[in-house]
């Protein structure tokens, strides 16, 4: 703990003053409005009595003035694994409505970190950085299978695109497109429709046959250093190609990791410009590199801010700014931007099966979101929030489908 | 000029300097240890609009905005208690020191009447926020012992303002006596206390208010058409 409390986590861990302004902000309390331990100053308080009772000299002097308390059992450890993991997706509302400016996500990621360091996780956790560790990504996609993928798409898009190539490892492009795996896994057409559009825009572009994917489990479970070799392969295929800029695939939590946090976590300024695919997109409609005709999506479409764009990135208006070029029918969700409720899969959550009947009941929530816009399609911009709003919406029986920008962007797109 | 007795003398003098020195020696230690932590840096390149500067200093005015806080834009009576609250602690400290060093500038009636009705509005406050600690069940999850003293003796506090504010000692000594007493005792147990959270609050708010304006999320966009 001494290692892992920075100014800004200490400053956290002292700040709050149980005032409560953050109980009715997390979608836990809200779906359990009887069970006091969902309340964010409470999970807190799960990692701020070690940190009174190791570190803050208060909590030596007199602990239970304080509330200081230290682990001594396996069934302490579980109980605090149940609380950092399954009782909170990190989407940092809580955070944003403090009036003290308590980073709660922050430190939960933290008190993560601590007992992915002592063997304490999840299994679904335990697997999934396993992959990231050994395999370069969190879906265990081998190299193979990724660029038999790439080919595969290459190939169906033969007929429609003349002249369209997916190029791998193309010194000096212009773009370097970084993916999630689940793209390669359970959606490629995402990759299809993505190479479609640079083609049409005229991008030099590449991919990578190493060091592709974007995503990165350390933010999940608070291990910087998995988060620093991860982001690292990234950096490091941008480096070996030459890329002028690395362009990141929808995905909330990859693009803070790989854009924000990496840089911080590897210790390294990146030299290389990131940016977000939503930006790109964004570029080549206003700069007219390619033309779309909103009328192709017709249907009313909402659209959810993933947290980890619009609470850690900032990112809230380049998307909508899409939306209603590509779109006909746009409605906002309430409430929306960074005060939009969490889809209930960040933090990993989707990796932990045994919190899964928590997390469904949690997402009443957001169910009562997307029902009260009437939309039809609910657009996203992030893959982790995709698998749980499909999720949400077959468990609350909601009219709905759930897209990627990208799905509409290619739709709209006029050849 | 009424004569003090040397108690009150002691109490208004010498106790105050004393205390004061006391708490401003541990806050020093305290602001030793904060920066004794290394503060993170954030290496990524800016994005957005905003930048550092312009996020923490929204991140520091957001408590005078209640608006871009959902948790008071949705309890605008709560955000009216903290308001006077802190307003009634803040004019008791200033009260604190007016009396023995200028206590002509609260001599006037009128000011003695306004700075009664503040510290009673204060209490008041104070007493609902006590009941809302004790009654509601996840507030009674997240309180600590020091969480229950520090509102009751702040209640109590106000109330013997609120008594003093007069400063009649012709008539009484006792009153400002037990103000003067009750403040020495502030003074030593605050920086042990979670009262002192206004020394860590400039801190955390600058630090969260940095990071995010250097990545654009602060200041908060928000959709003003709802």
């Amino acid at each position: 703990m001494h290692e892992k409390v920075n100014r800004q986590a200490m400053l956290s861990l002292e700040a709050c003053v149980h005032c409560g302004a953050c109980t009715d902000q997390c979608h836990y309390v809200l779906a359990n409005p009887d069970d006091p331990t969902y309340s964010p100053a409470y999970k807190g308080d799960q990692i701020r009595k070690l940190f009174k009772a190791h570190i803050d000299w208060t909590g030596k002097i007199a602990p239970w003035w304080v509330g200081a308390k230290s682990i001594y059992t396996d069934k302490e450890l579980e109980e605090l694994m149940d609380t950092v993991f399954g009782k909170c997706t990190n989407c940092r509302r809580c955070s944003l409505v403090c009036p003290m400016g308590v980073d709660l996500a922050s430190f939960n990621r933290m008190a993560r970190g601590l007992l992915v360091h002592v063997g304490v996780m999840p299994a679904g956790v335990a697997a999934v950085a396993k992959d990231q560790w050994e395999l370069g990504n969190q879906m265990g996609v081998l190299k193979e299978e990724y660029l038999e993928t790439l080919s595969w798409m290459e190939e169906e898009l033969e007929e429609e695109y003349t002249g369209l190539h997916i190029p791998v490892d193309k010194a000096g492009a212009d773009v370097l497109y970084a993916i999630n795996p689940r793209e390669v896994k359970y959606d490629p057409r995402t990759i299809a429709e993505a190479a479609a559009i640079f083609h049409l825009a005229g991008e030099n572009w590449t991919m990578s046959s190493e060091g592709w994917d974007m995503t990165n489990f350390g933010l999940f479970n608070g291990d910087d250093d998995l988060g620093a070799v991860a982001a690292g392969r990234l950096y490091d295929a941008a480096q070996r190609l030459g890329a002028k800029k690395v362009v990141i695939s929808e995905c909330g939590h990859g693009f803070r990791s790989t854009r924000c946090e990496g840089p911080n976590w590897a210790k390294q300024d990146i030299g290389v410009p990131m940016e977000s695919s939503i930006f790109t997109m964004l570029d080549y409609v206003r700069d007219g590199r390619i033309q779309v005709d909103p009328a192709r999506n017709s249907e009313p479409v909402t659209y959810h801010d993933p947290c980890n764009l619009a609470r850690s990135c900032g990112i809230t208006e380049e998307p909508r700014e899409l939306l209603r070029a590509v779109c006909s029918d746009f409605r906002e969700m309430v409430p929306n931007r960074a005060e939009n409720f969490c889809c209930t899969g960040g933090g990993g959550a989707m990796s932990m099966s045994e919190y899964a009947p928590r997390r469904l009941k949690s997402a009443s929530i957001k169910a009562e979101q997307l029902r009260a816009t009437g939309a039809k399609v609910v657009v996203t911009a992030c893959h982790n929030c995709v698998d749980a709003l499909v999720d949400l919406i077959r468990h609350y029986k909601l009219d709905m489908q759930v897209k990627l920008l990208v799905n509409l962007v290619s739709n709209a797109m006029v050849k | 000029m009424h004569e003090l007795t040397p108690l009150l003398k002691f109490a208004e003098g010498n106790l105050q300097i004393a205390t004061l020195v006391f708490m401003a020696s541990v806050y020093v230690l305290k602001i030793r240890w904060i920066l004794s932590f290394p503060a993170g840096r954030d290496r990524q390149t800016p994005a957005g609009a905003s930048n550092a500067k312009r996020g923490a200093a929204f991140s520091l005015l957001m408590i005078a905005m209640p608006w871009t806080l959902a948790s008071f834009r949705q309890h605008s009576l709560r955000y009216a208690q903290f308001v006077v609250f802190h307003l009634g602690v803040l004019l008791s400290i200033v009260m604190s020191l007016l009396i023995p060093y200028a206590p002509r500038l609260i001599h006037a009636p009128q000011v003695v009447l306004g700075l009664q009705v503040a510290f009673g509005m204060a209490a008041l406050a104070g007493l609902f926020r006590l009941v809302r600690r004790i009654s509601d069940r996840s507030m009674r999850a997240i309180s600590s012992p020091d969480d229950y003293f520090s509102i009751c003796l702040l209640i109590v506090w106000l109330v013997s303002s609120a008594i003093a504010a007069p400063n009649h000692p012709e008539s009484g000594q006792l009153a400002l006596l037990a103000y003067f007493c009750l403040t020495a005792f502030f003074l030593v147990y605050v920086p042990f206390s979670k009262i002192s959270h206004y020394l860590y609050y400039p801190f955390a708010r600058w630090y969260l208010g940095r990071t995010l304006g250097h990545r654009g999320v602060y200041p908060l966009v928000r959709d003003h058409a709802r």
